[in-house]
């Protein structure tokens, strides 16, 4: 009897052990298999499997918004203690989660508003979006490049007005032309919307959007692209220049440790706020991890020249040279520092200033250059 | 001028696949089984043709064998609905539509290893538009002025008529659901193969179901489906050129296509027609019954 008694005790322990463990769970807003958002997300918690030991990991894709509180009801149930909700979408279904399961720890991206048991976290592209538009406007020949958005919201207008900041600099003449699918999964969409950019001149293309279909389509008609969130210079290695890369598991692997450890309880992440860039390594400047620009694209940017400071340099130096100051612990350099500008010319960032990560998060104008409708643009 | 080409050569691409998924629909229709599963048809298809072109690595597969794959793929899928409506006398609606889901998840399921994909081994698209619109006008032929039309038209009409005539109704009508089978399948490899060309889940992205609606827009005849399909793909194709160059907002050019349909129906509808729906369509065939 007494043996029976041990057992069921040592059971009872594990099981408790077993629900202290630390699960996280994952709600994607699109398939794995994007080849964009959802699946740098997805390498990220693989790679975040692997460099957290015990650390067992869960994820639904594919989940539209107003899903999102159900499948939150389904993963609570599934012992989840640490759910990330990965799209803008997501946001207040995350905050009424997180109101209605106050032991759990949530994490929601991109987006603006915490509780004491929900962090929010971005690992954010606008200065590779800057050099990136230094090298498209190095590269345009008819002075247009184009650009294939998913949504006028905040985030795509802060990376559109980032690469048209970098175009200008590069070409003080170019433009960049939107055209927008109001999807962030949809090749068909995509595929047609960067045919009309290439029929109206666009000689150089770059894109929000989930899917490599930019870059195919762009490769096809022997354009250069600049691939996003992930490597596509496999899609087209002759035409890829360069892009931007996401390390969303710099971001995971901090955020999970510092919950495994106590930092972070469901208590105090009311001003928890990830906001991770080229000096945090949360984002890379390239088309492939560690290549920065296409080699076939050297020296067509080392001919190119621009003015700095009234000196001419560059566009390959200039790119470098801003991409290792970025990337220091002290970045000296930001590609919203005022004077600047909105496109209807009234004044956004005051001489001297850098814009705060509020006003960008936040951010509805867009900069000179930028040619197409945008929706929620004040006047 | 070169707009204008432009615009058309993007409304063929655009087209072809919707020209292939309703060519299909339409000769089963015609024979008077509706399937609405063309969207999950076109979606194995588009798996089967990818999986097979993409073969050991980097895009080094048969190609001609791709769209075989594909066109089995999407004929085996038709069989099922072929079996439940025709054999079990099922609804046609509903089995329709759970075979448009059960293709999209089994699809998924299965494509899981071959998502994001480069495949280099492209065959050109001129071969399929021309292919597609050499079809239609076959089958119009066919429909109209042969034998094998006739039957096929009154097994749709009146089934009852055909069989007191000798006709295999029903092996009529499983041949008719599994050539929209194959069609959807050839949609779906011009996607992945094409178009796109890679795999994802997800990538039919309701070009099925414009090709179901398509059916009834042409009012079930192959060449008017020739011109129903480049009208919708210049539609899809000018939302996006057009946008920015007027005031109109981008959500009013997306959803032309669609108040266009509805527009067809209602007026169809007012003219005391049913379009020109084939009499028996979505009625399953019992022999004796009335």
């Amino acid at each position: 009897m007494r043996w029976l008694v041990v057992v069921l005790a040592l059971v009872w322990g594990l099981a408790l052990a077993q629900e202290k463990k630390l699960k996280a769970c994952f709600i994607y807003i699109g398939p794995v298999g994007d080849i964009g958002w959802t699946f740098a997300h997805n390498e990220a918690r693989l790679a975040t499997e692997k460099a957290i030991p015990g650390l067992e990991t869960k994820y639904v894709e594919s989940v539209k918004p107003s899903d999102t509180g159900a499948v939150v009801d389904r993963l609570v149930s599934e012992g989840c203690n640490v759910i990330f909700t990965t799209s803008f979408d997501f946001m207040d279904a995350t905050l009424e989660a997180a109101k209605k399961y106050p032991d759990v720890i949530f994490a929601h991206a991109s987006g603006f508003k915490r509780a004491p048991n929900m962090a929010t976290y971005m690992a954010d592209f606008y200065q590779v979006y800057y050099l990136n538009g230094l090298m498209a406007g190095a590269l345009t020949k008819t002075g247009k490049v184009g650009y294939v958005g998913a949504f006028p919201i905040p985030e795509l207008k802060r990376h559109i007005s980032a690469f048209a900041l970098g175009v200008r600099a590069a070409n003080p003449k170019a433009t960049v032309n939107v055209k927008w699918i109001n999807a962030w999964f949809d090749p068909t969409k995509a595929r047609e919307a960067a045919e009309a950019l290439i029929a109206e001149g666009n000689d150089i293309l770059a894109f929000t959007e989930d899917t490599a279909t930019v870059v195919q389509t762009a490769a096809k008609k022997k354009i250069p692209s600049f691939s996003h969130y992930n490597s596509m210079y496999k899609f087209a290695p002759d035409y890829v220049v360069s892009g931007q890369i996401v390390h969303w598991e710099k971001i995971y692997i901090d955020f999970l440790k510092k919950v495994q450890n106590g930092t972070y309880t469901n208590k105090n992440l009311q001003n928890v706020d990830y906001w991770w860039l080229l000096r945090e390594g949360a984002v890379e400047l390239g088309a492939q991890v560690g290549m920065p620009i296409n080699p076939k694209y050297e020296s067509a940017l080392k001919q190119a020249t621009m003015t700095v400071n009234g000196k001419k340099v560059s566009v390959y130096d200039r790119v470098m040279e801003l991409l290792k100051d970025m990337s220091s612990p002290n970045p000296k350099f930001d590609p919203f520092t005022g004077p600047i500008k909105d496109r209807n010319g009234v004044l956004r960032i005051p001489a001297g200033k850098k814009a705060s990560v509020a006003e960008l998060t936040s951010m509805q104008w867009v900069a000179p250059g930028v040619v197409g409708q945008v929706a929620d643009e004040p006047k | 001028m070169d707009e204008i080409l432009n615009a058309f050569t993007r409304a063929l691409s655009f087209g072809t696949p919707l020209l292939l998924a309703s060519l299909g629909a339409i000769v089963n229709e015609r024979a008077g089984v509706v399937n609405l599963g063309v969207e999950g048809m076109m979606a194995v298809g588009a798996l089967a043709g990818f999986a097979v072109a993409y073969g050991s690595g980097a895009g080094d597969g048969n190609l001609a064998l791709a769209i075989l794959a594909a066109m089995a793929a999407g004929t085996l899928a038709s069989m099922i609905h072929a079996f439940v409506t025709i054999t079990l006398r099922a609804n046609q609606f509903v089995s329709g539509l759970a075979l448009s889901m059960l293709g999209l998840g089994v699809a998924g399921l299965l494509g899981k290893r071959f998502e994001g994909l480069p495949l280099f081994n492209q065959p050109p698209e001129l071969p399929f538009t021309l292919g597609a619109i050499g079809l239609a006008l076959g089958l119009a032929l066919l429909l109209d002025a042969t034998h094998l039309g006739l039957v096929l038209r009154s097994v749709g009409e009146n089934p009852a008529a055909a069989d007191a005539l000798g006709i295999n109704v029903l092996g009529v009508r499983y041949a008719a659901v599994g050539f929209g089978g194959a069609m959807a399948g050839l949609a779906g490899a011009f996607l992945s193969l094409v178009y796109r060309p890679s795999w994802t889940d997800g990538m039919t992205a309701g070009l099925g179901w414009i090709a179901v609606a398509l059916v009834i827009f042409v009012g079930w005849s192959p060449f008017r489906a020739i011109f129903g399909s480049i009208f919708f793909g210049l539609l899809y194709y000018l939302q996006f050129r057009l946008q920015g160059q007027s005031g109109v907002p981008t959500e009013v050019f997306a959803s032309l296509p669609y108040l266009l349909v509805i527009l067809v129906l209602a007026l169809s509808g007012l003219r005391g027609q049913q379009g020109n729906a084939p009499e028996s369509l979505g009625k399953p065939y019992q022999r004796g019954e009335r």
